[in-house]
């Protein structure tokens, strides 16, 4: 007979031999239980387990929200800046010393408000970062705001009335900013995103990971499991990411569409 | 030998050579054995007009400053050289262009308007160039021919400068230069024989070909070159961009880069960037962009992250004066940014120290890992002086980064609480060392920790870590050591200059004056201020802004009065505004 004990044992055994606890800190996450954060967390400690990174050779640096606080949970060296200015400082450690394999990981509201002009201008100089935006379209960390990815109509205590603002598509603006490496991506899926981090890792230049996410805590209406269970779909077989153009279209035309989107042909 | 102390200027519009004609004084007369003090002024806004002037003054002592009078002025435009006329010391020498003027403005008789006691060199500058090398172009070269034959300037100064000047742009641009100042020459020679011995004579001094002519903003690239700079990452902003663009040119050649950067935001977050990485980097910013720089330099207090700003002071608030010079920037230096920041910050008061200071600013970021300030300020990064060519000593380049050592087992404190304050640091690439910088409050092994305890006690080993940095900071340094003094004057920054010349005039009337120069604005060397205080019976703090920073800073170390001499024209101080204050504060009597 199968206790819930037994059933939580097996899958605690599961995720060891899977690798995605390798690159974990001993510290325990401070995200919420049921946060999509767990799920990149996964995803991207797969990749790190895939590639065989040394662990002292990664830098995580982050800026700030629920999202800043990944380098803490990441046994990697890990540097968690001010808001908005993760991909400056990313810059900086990237160039001082090429061999360093470096992630970026920010949140909604520190990649697109505070910090959204950072990111056409690290596409521009192609610097080799792994850029992961976790897009949840909420301000988790300071009790549910709307964010710049928001919905029209977002009701929250700062908008009660609903927001009228349109929402910033964040894969639109990497592949207008030409970064060298585009993927679209689901918290709720590690492995797809372990395997598209590996190819962005790989891949030299600006990679930018643009993940769908829930926030289980403020957001109880727009980016919800279900929903997105419900939404995200992935690029069909013949899809071919190194037509930039193509890109354009099945982004313009679908939100939903997960995977590699666009990759430059070398 | 006859000491000589000789402003010259030239003046003219853009476009007339005027910025090159100074250039090559400096340079002559720096050959000539003379010390040099150069400082153009040319118009804020980009056109293809505007008034442009440079002033150089030239003694046979070491100049320290820049003075109020001009002795020589030469002037290849007359309408602009009217502005120029209130500076005009008595009998002092004019060279100008005599040509008969095609047309002349109603007001723009610039002769007629001369004071009669000038001495007048009306040269026909444009002919005479135009008749040695075939275009006028030359008549600025004409104009320093005149010169040198008037005030008895070895025309081989000249000559050889022109030849190093020219050697690359090919024998014909070589040529046709040497004609139009050998044109200019023979003329004035000739034609003011009858007056010789009027002007202001240079005597011949043991000739120098070891000095260089250097601003301070060249000063500053080059000991960022040798300090071992790998990236530079700024954005360009008045008074600063120059540096960028020195090693923007220098950088790449010894295997750096030079970023220019979207903001000045990112600039200081890739350097903060590039150091958490072991890279020595470096930003240059002025007032504008480093208050947009605050927060993070305290993130690099707070995350103990090394750092190396530049901030080229100039008039402000906000976009305020761009090319004008103030020193109103100290307090955000030293204070600038949200909460209890302690960083240490620098002043070099001349372009030898800009070159020093910035050197160590790379060894004083990585041994205390927090951001280093250098506040300098638009005369000093455009000023230029002949010194010998300034090297770094290995002691001073070699890297400085405290290492941690041994194994930690897995147990590494990268924010440890030392007696110093200081904690090993490892970099990115070591194994067994893994921590996360962050600049939230954090425990000794870098987790997020919001407590009393940890609070305090981070903040104690935070400040006694910067206090502790004075031991390798430049001290306060006295001028005229006295048991007793009736003014003290205390001077930072460029205005230091000034205060030095207004202190030896004054001394050489038998008052008993000193001068203190502060180089260290933070942490300060209390204790010896205060001792230096103590012995003045006034004090006075001459200082370019409004508001009388260094005083606000210093004036509770002393229990006297502490007199402020404020000024904010955009202009260097004069030392005779301060000659005229000290010479007030003695003269009341209530000293």
């Amino acid at each position: 007979m199968k206790t819930p004990g037994h059933v939580l044992a097996k899958r605690v055994r599961d995720i060891a031999q899977s690798c995605a606890l390798n690159a974990r800190s001993e510290a325990l996450p401070t995200w919420c239980p049921g946060c999509g954060y767990f799920g990149i967390h996964q995803g991207l400690n797969k990749c790190i387990d895939q590639l065989k990174l040394p662990h002292h050779q990664i830098v995580v640096v982050s800026g700030i929200g629920c999202a800043g606080r990944y380098p803490f949970f990441s046994h990697t060296y890990g540097l968690h800046t001010v808001h908005g200015r993760t991909l400056p400082v990313a810059t900086g450690v990237k160039l001082a010393n090429p061999d360093l394999t470096v992630f970026a990981i920010g949140g909604d509201g520190d990649g697109l408000a505070i910090g959204g002009g950072h990111l056409p201008h690290v596409a521009r100089r192609d610097i080799d970062v792994n850029y992961l935006l976790f897009d949840n379209s909420i301000y988790g960390l300071t009790k549910g705001q709307p964010s710049p990815s928001s919905r029209p109509g977002t009701i929250t205590k700062a908008s009660p009335g609903g927001t009228s603002e349109k929402p910033l598509n964040a894969t639109l603006l990497a592949l207008t900013y030409e970064a060298s490496f585009v993927a679209r991506l689901f918290a709720g899926d590690p492995n797809g995103m372990a395997l598209a981090l590996r190819e962005g890792v790989k891949t030299p230049g600006f990679a930018f990971f643009h993940i769908y996410t829930s926030c289980v805590t403020f957001d109880k209406a727009f980016k919800t499991w279900s929903n997105l269970k419900q939404w995200v779909h992935p690029l069909p077989p013949t899809y071919d990411p190194t037509n930039r153009r193509k890109a354009f279209e099945t982004v313009l035309e679908d939100n939903f569409s997960t995977g590699i989107i666009y990759r430059r042909a070398n | 030998m006859p000491t000589v102390d000789v402003t010259v200027e030239v003046c003219g519009m853009a476009g007339d050579g005027t910025i090159a004609a100074g250039a090559m004084i400096n340079e002559a007369l720096s050959r000539g054995g003379f010390s040099v003090l150069g400082f153009d002024s040319y118009p804020a806004e980009i056109r293809g007009f505007g008034r442009c002037v440079t002033r150089s003054r030239i003694g046979s002592e070491t100049i320290v400053a820049m003075g109020t009078d001009t002795h020589v002025l030469i002037s290849l435009n007359e309408t602009e050289a009217k502005s120029r006329i209130s500076f005009l010391a008595p009998r002092s020498v004019v060279i100008f262009e005599n040509n008969p003027p095609t047309y002349v403005h109603h007001d723009a008789s610039f002769v007629a308007e001369l004071p009669p006691d000038k001495l007048l060199y009306g040269m026909p500058l444009s002919d005479l160039a135009a008749e040695a090398a075939g275009t006028p172009r030359g008549r600025n070269l004409t104009a320093l021919g005149g010169f040198a034959a008037i005030c008895g300037v070895s025309p081989d100064l000249f000559i050889s400068v022109v030849e190093s000047k020219f050697k690359t742009k090919g024998e014909k641009i070589l040529s046709s230069n040497l004609k139009s100042f050998e044109a200019g020459y023979t003329y004035a020679l000739r034609e003011f024989s009858d007056k010789k011995g009027d002007a202001i004579q240079f005597p011949e001094l043991p000739h120098n070909d070891r000095m260089v002519m250097l601003s301070g903003n060249q000063a500053i690239g080059m000991a960022a070159l040798d300090a071992g700079l790998k990236l530079y990452f700024g954005y360009p902003i008045t008074p600063a961009t120059p540096i960028m663009e020195f090693l923007a040119s220098t950088l790449p050649k010894q295997g750096g880069r030079v970023v220019q950067m979207e903001d000045e935001i990112s600039s200081i977050g890739a350097v903060l960037g590039s150091f958490y990485a072991g890279a020595r980097s470096m930003t240059a910013t002025s007032g504008p962009g480093f208050s947009l720089m605050t927060e993070l330099i305290t993130h690099g207090v707070m995350a103990e992250i090394p750092a190396v700003i530049i901030d080229a002071q100039r008039g402000g608030p906000a976009t305020g004066l761009p090319t004008k010079t103030e020193q109103s920037d100290l307090h955000a230096a030293v204070f600038g940014g949200p909460g209890d920041s302690a960083r240490i910050v620098i002043a070099p008061t001349n372009v030898s120290e800009c070159y020093h200071y910035t050197i160590k600013s790379f060894q004083l970021a990585e041994k205390y890992q927090t951001p280093v300030i250098v506040l300098t300020d638009f005369y000093l990064d455009n000023r230029v002086e002949n010194l010998v060519m300034p090297l770094a000593s290995e002691a001073e380049t070699r890297n400085a980064n405290v290492s941690p050592t041994g194994s930690e087992g897995g147990n590494y404190k990268r924010y440890q609480i030392t007696e110093s304050g200081i904690s090993p640091r490892s970099l990115p690439g070591m194994e067994g060392y893994i921590f996360t910088a962050t600049g939230l409050e954090h425990t000794e092994k870098g987790s997020p920790d919001y407590s009393p305890e940890v609070h305090t006690a981070m903040s104690e080993k935070r400040h006694k870590k910067i206090a502790g940095a004075l031991v390798d900071l430049p001290k306060p340094e006295v001028f005229f050591v006295e048991d007793r003094l009736d003014v003290g004057v205390i001077g930072w920054g460029s205005t230091f200059g000034s205060v030095l010349e207004a202190v030896r005039a004054v001394r050489e009337k038998g008052c008993r004056v000193g001068a203190l120069k502060i180089t260290s604005l933070s942490p300060l060397h209390a204790s010896l201020i205060q001792e230096f205080m103590e012995r003045c019976n006034k004090t006075l703090i001459p200082e370019l802004n409004y508001e009388g920073q260094l005083a606000n800073l210093i004036g509770h170390l002393h229990h006297g009065s502490v007199v402020r001499l404020n000024l904010v024209t955009g202009s260097p101080f004069p030392p005779s505004l301060i000659i005229r204050k000290i010479e007030d504060l003695i003269d009341r009597g209530d000293i």
